[in-house]
């Protein structure tokens, strides 16, 4: 895997079922609203030797009637594990509730689909990097993110791990100024919520 | 490559192990490790589709 310019990294694995089901629900996701994907597998794209159960997806604000139409997309192969009815599933994600989406009659693996809500979320979209596979691309949130996040928010012991895969994959490529940065987000952000 | 540090401490010894890994990455191409991780998840992802679980008793775990 190689940087291409700072917001793009190449990489030419051969491609999990994993990523397929990534790449397969993306290529809907990105017709209807702007994406990033975030924690978890962002590490196991990289090559982390590990499972998980979901993927993590950040969306950006959308009209109920534009979820309406990405919804009627996603359902002719997926469905919502929490709901069957679009305004219900709509409204969580407008209180701030994540979504669950797998393949018909399946859980596992899923996807985690929330809103980006507040200014934390929304920097993901930002500073996100585009990964070019062999089938396509994906946009995750940036390194740093990655780092700041599993480090110093969510610290249990898989995400130190995923923080340490990154950190010692991508050494020269990460900015550790920016790691503080978004540190100093997340204890604000820590701080109001209390 | 590096050789794989081993520790007492089980935590240590884990991140070790990630460490060991990352550099195998870091230093080989892509399709080389790659292909031991598709085996890895490859067969992570089949047993899960096997998994039958219904969506309401898969979101009451997931609450717990």
């Amino acid at each position: 895997m190689k940087f291409l310019n700072k917001n793009t990294i190449k990489i030419d694995k051969e491609l999990n079922e994993l990523d397929k089901f990534v790449l397969d629900f993306i290529k809907i996701l990105k017709k209807h609203t702007n994406y990033v994907i975030i924690s978890g597998y962002v590490s196991l794209l990289f090559g982390r030797a590990r499972g998980t159960e979901d993927i993590d997806i950040f969306i950006e604000e959308i009209t109920k009637e534009s979820f309406i139409k990405l919804y009627q997309d996603i359902e002719r192969k997926y469905w919502c594990l929490n709901s069957d009815d679009v305004n219900e599933i709509y409204s969580y994600l407008k209180d701030g509730l994540p979504i669950r989406v797998a393949i018909k009659d399946q859980t596992i693996p899923n996807f985690k689909i929330k809103l980006a809500k507040n200014l934390l979320d929304k920097e993901a979209f930002k500073d996100s990097i585009i990964v070019k596979t062999t089938l396509g691309e994906l946009k995750i949130s940036s390194l740093e993110r990655q780092i700041a996040f599993k480090k110093y928010y969510l610290k249990s012991d898989k995400d130190l791990e995923d923080s340490k895969h990154i950190e010692t994959l991508f050494k020269k490529n990460i900015n550790y100024n920016k790691v503080e940065e978004y540190k100093r987000l997340i204890e604000n952000a820590k701080t109001k919520n209390r | 490559m590096q050789k794989l540090k081993t520790d007492k401490d089980n935590k240590q010894e884990r991140m070790n192990f990630v460490e060991y890994w990352a550099d195998f990455v870091k230093n080989n191409p892509d399709k080389i490790w790659s292909k031991q991780q598709k085996i890895l998840i490859d067969s992570q992802i089949e047993n899960a589709r096997n998994f039958k679980i219904s969506r309401k008793d898969y979101l009451e775990i997931k609450k717990k």
